[in-house]
């Protein structure tokens, strides 16, 4: 029973996370930001802060230390997108036809966060690829499957945080607040220069804020340095997101119907 | 199993205190159509959400296909199917994608998927449009891709939540002869809100009349008609200055009838149809001409009004479906 | 022509009220270009020094304001475009095309209150800049200037504004272009100088009139009262405007069936 109750949820999961991308693909008002925007970042932020790389920013360039910024920016919006869609379903009265079926509903959050964890794949060589372009030597085959699961965790973690939201708030109005908290998390890390530069009150919310490891354990490699003590506090710092966040979202799948 | 739908004392109550469905008692047997027939805002929906296990009760227990909604919620959902009001069907995917969607939904193979698929949009003849996107479909295709979707895993029950609210005449009759067909050929009992005497009078063996959240009468359609009373017999008298003695006239053959247009007089005809002939005569011999006269068989519009004493579509009692078009419950 | 310019104030001041009823519509304009500053600020202020080709400056702050003010009247002429496509959507705009207001008014209103509301927003930020440290070389001359060519800017980038809604008489299309106008001021010196950039971005930088208007900005701050600096920013913002207030003057002509 237990094992047919898996597979269940692993098959509906699996439709679910395969509509989500099916529906990104599909609309180009999501599709063509979802794209652009990582690079966007990656070469507005690398051309115009490339004065920065004259510092003591690790072994690399500038713009191999933007990378992970955009490969964790473009999961994020990945990431914040499954909480839109959600929310979508929830106004729209998609989600009555999934909670009426006998679907398990584990599989209404395991869905989109499966597709979540995709895109971030998929963004990701996007901006590898156009880091490769640009002149940053690839960091072997570890390297490159931690700047991976990086930013997979990452966006991950984010559709956890948005679909918490969506689930609560049930309206495709709450998606800017999605937005804005996964841009500050961002932004108040070491999103433009290591922590040894920042000072003041960035300083302090960088080193507590989880997306810091994240950057860093991602940037250890890019960098050349892969150095593992930069990735287990990552690996770590994902960890503690998905548990938190997790709990956030499961909450929020316990108040269907409630009211 | 012989009651598909058991509800006893169903009751939800929102923030604010509003109590959209009051105290609701429901036995609708298995295979049976049940027409639950009221104005908008009537608790119908809520109604629905309720025995479809997408809103907890605050009152009250309902068993659906011998299940506990509140309880077991899971049975519930196995065997029951659901085309809602407001059709939510994505405008991105394909027909045939939602109906796969669907099936894995309810546990389907892979292969059941696709057969199940293919024969369910023959069936609502969508096999042309199946591979184009929903957001291109026609109202009267979404409502039956809605229809179908509902049909993936065979439902013993099935809810239609105004199933043809909104849709031309044509696409409402086809929608009536497959909910027809789907009862006669598997049995399937079928719970059908609507706004439409019409509707409730055509398609149900037994209809609920529900306003305020409360349920006002209850029975078969003729049963209904029939406990309002006998057939009215109306005439306008060529000569205005008539009517009175009109009236008199009519009156030997049974009750005034009070609610009736202006310029006529109006009783009722015990014996219908058969007098008909026997008041015209006395009329006649009275000296009144008429211009003209009208039989008037009750009306599930009589019915609401009698336990209401309001019409349940537009002011003057039109049947017309039309008449309750653009008053169209949205949720949002 | 007085008749013009009453109705002018008094559809102006209900286009003010109406950004201050909603937060949506000041909250960006505000928050986003602060946080910037204040990310930014911390990220480079310790590194500034020892890039090679960045100007002599107390800090960062002195250098980025200027940028700052320029982003906040971007997002001000972005939410006040979205306002106006709302009034289109909401049958307010067609109310007014159908009462005796003359047709200048219809722009012209909506560009008086982004000047007004432009003036105000760049006084904050200054203000803001200097309880933060920063000290404007050219004294009350150099802040006026400042603000002053702020409160123009507003009009060619209202322009743009009211020209994307007339075009698509759309809420969601005229914020969908805002990423596009963030791009824009990547590209430029708006953050950092030129000369610490490279390759095809220096190029780009190099042409984009942004950099030359932010610079115009930034000279009175970290160098002193240069009229000659703001010259330049005031033609960059009249070439601009000529070609934004036109065709906002085109498209409505388009709308109102006169071409
Ligand atoms: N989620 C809700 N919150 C508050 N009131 C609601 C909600 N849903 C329905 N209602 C109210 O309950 C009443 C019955 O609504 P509904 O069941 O949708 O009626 P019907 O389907 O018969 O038109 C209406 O007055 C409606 O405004
Ligand atoms: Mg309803």
């Amino acid at each position: 029973m237990a094992g047919g109750t898996l597979a269940r949820t692993a098959a509906v999961s699996g439709m679910l996370a395969w509509r989500a991308i099916i529906l990104v693909r599909r609309m180009p008002s999501v599709f063509i930001p979802s794209l652009v925007m990582p690079l966007f970042i990656l070469v507005a932020t690398s051309g115009a802060f490339h004065g920065v790389g004259a510092l003591p920013i690790g072994t690399g360039s500038y713009l191999a230390f933007t990378i992970p910024f955009a490969t964790v920016m473009g999961a994020g919006f990945a990431g914040v997108n499954a909480g839109t869609t959600l929310a979508r379903d929830i106004e729209g009265g998609f989600l009555d036809r999934l909670v009426s079926s006998p679907a398990p509903r584990l599989s209404l959050v395991a869905g989109p966060f499966t597709a979540a964890g995709m895109r971030s794949l998929f963004t990701t060589t996007v901006v590898l690829i156009a880091g490769t372009i640009g002149g940053v030597t690839p960091p072997g085959l570890i390297g490159t499957v931690i700047v991976y699961v990086m930013a997979a965790g990452f966006g991950v973690a984010t559709s956890l945080w948005s679909m918490g939201v969506a689930l609560r708030a049930r309206t495709v109005q709450a998606a800017p607040l999605m937005q804005l908290v996964v841009f500050i998390a961002i932004f108040t890390s070491v999103a433009y220069a290591p922590r040894e530069l920042q000072h003041g009150w960035l300083r302090t919310v960088a080193d507590w804020n989880p997306v810091t490891r994240i950057l860093e354990a991602s940037r250890a490699t890019e960098l050349g340095g892969a150095g593992w003590g930069e990735v287990w506090p990552g690996l770590g710092a994902i960890a503690l997101l998905l548990a938190v966040l997790g709990v956030w979202a499961l909450t929020g799948l316990r108040r269907l119907g409630r009211d | 199993m012989n009651e598909a739908i058991v509800a006893h004392g169903l009751v939800r109550e929102f923030k604010g205190g509003i109590r959209a469905v009051d105290g609701v008692d429901l036995e609708v047997r298995t295979g049976e159509v049940y027409g639950f027939l009221g104005p908008n805002g009537a608790g119908k929906s809520t109604t629905v959400r309720m025995l479809a296990t997408l809103l907890r009760p605050t009152g009250g227990t309902a068993r659906v296909a011998g299940f506990d909604v509140a309880h077991e919620a899971h049975a519930v959902r196995r065997a029951i199917g659901v085309a809602l009001q407001d059709a939510a069907i994505d405008p991105f995917m394909t027909g045939r994608e939602l109906l796969r969607l669907q099936g894995v939904l309810h546990g389907l193979s892979r292969a059941d998927c696709r057969a199940t698929a293919e024969r369910l949009l023959e069936r609502v003849g969508l096999t042309e449009a199946a591979d184009r996107r929903v957001g291109t479909y026609s109202g009267g295709m979404r409502r039956r891709l809605d229809l179908a979707l509902a049909l993936v895993h065979e439902p013993v029950v099935l809810f239609l939540d105004e199933p043809t609210t909104g849709l031309d005449p044509t696409s409402r009759l086809a929608l009536w002869e497959e909910v027809r067909r789907l009862n006669a050929e598997a049995g399937t009992t079928v719970f059908l809100t609507t706004q439409y005497l019409e509707e409730a009078d055509q398609l149900a063996g037994r209809v609920g009349i529900i306003d305020g959240g409360r349920i006002v009468a209850e029975g078969t359609p003729q049963r209904l008609k029939a406990e309002v009373g006998d057939p009215a017999l109306v005439i306008t008298p060529a000569d205005p200055e008539r009517r009175d003695a009109a009236q008199e006239v009519l009156q030997r053959f049974g009750p005034e009838v009070e609610a009736r247009p202006p310029g006529t007089a109006a009783a009722r005809l015990p014996g219908g149809a058969a007098r008909v002939a026997e008041a015209v005569r006395a009329l006649d011999e009275a000296g009144i001409p008429t211009a003209s006269l009208d039989l008037h068989q009750p009306t599930l519009d009589d019915v609401f009004v009698e336990k209401t004493g309001r019409r349940l579509e537009g002011h003057g009692g039109g049947e017309s479906p039309a008449a309750g078009r653009g008053r169209r419950g949205r949720r949002r | 022509m007085s008749l013009a310019l009453r109705q002018t104030w008094a559809l102006a001041r209900r286009a003010i009220a109406g950004t201050f009823q909603v937060p949506q519509s000041w909250f960006p304009a505000l928050f986003f270009p602060l946080l910037l500053m204040a990310i930014f600020t911390a990220s480079f202020d310790r590194g500034i020094a020892f890039i090679p080709g960045f100007p002599k400056v107390h800090g960062y702050l002195d250098f980025g304001i200027s940028g700052t003010v320029l982003q906040g009247v971007l997002i001000g002429g972005v939410t006040s475009g979205a306002f106006f496509a709302g009034d289109i959507e909401r049958g307010f705009f067609d109310r007014l095309v159908t009462s005796p207001v003359s047709r200048i008014v219809l722009l012209t209103n909506r560009l008086a209150a982004g000047v007004l509301l432009a003036a105000c927003q760049a006084t904050l930020f200054v203000l803001i800049g200097v309880a933060f440290g920063v000290r404007i070389e050219g004294g009350v001359p150099g802040f006026l200037t400042l603000v002053g060519l702020a409160a123009l800017l507003a009009i060619p980038i209202g322009g743009l504004g009211i020209l994307l809604a007339l075009r698509t008489g759309s809420t969601e299309a005229v914020q969908g272009a805002f990423p596009l106008f963030f791009a824009f001021m990547f590209f430029s010196s708006a953050f950092f100088p030129r000369e610490t950039m490279s390759g095809w971005f220096r190029t780009v930088a190099d042409v984009n009139p942004i950099s030359h208007l932010v610079e115009g900005m930034r000279a009175q701050v970290i160098e002193g009262f240069r009229p000659g600096a703001a010259a330049i920013s005031l033609a960059v913002i009249a070439g601009f405007a000529v070609c934004t207030v036109g065709g906002s003057a085109l498209a409505l002509r388009r709308r109102l069936g006169a071409v």
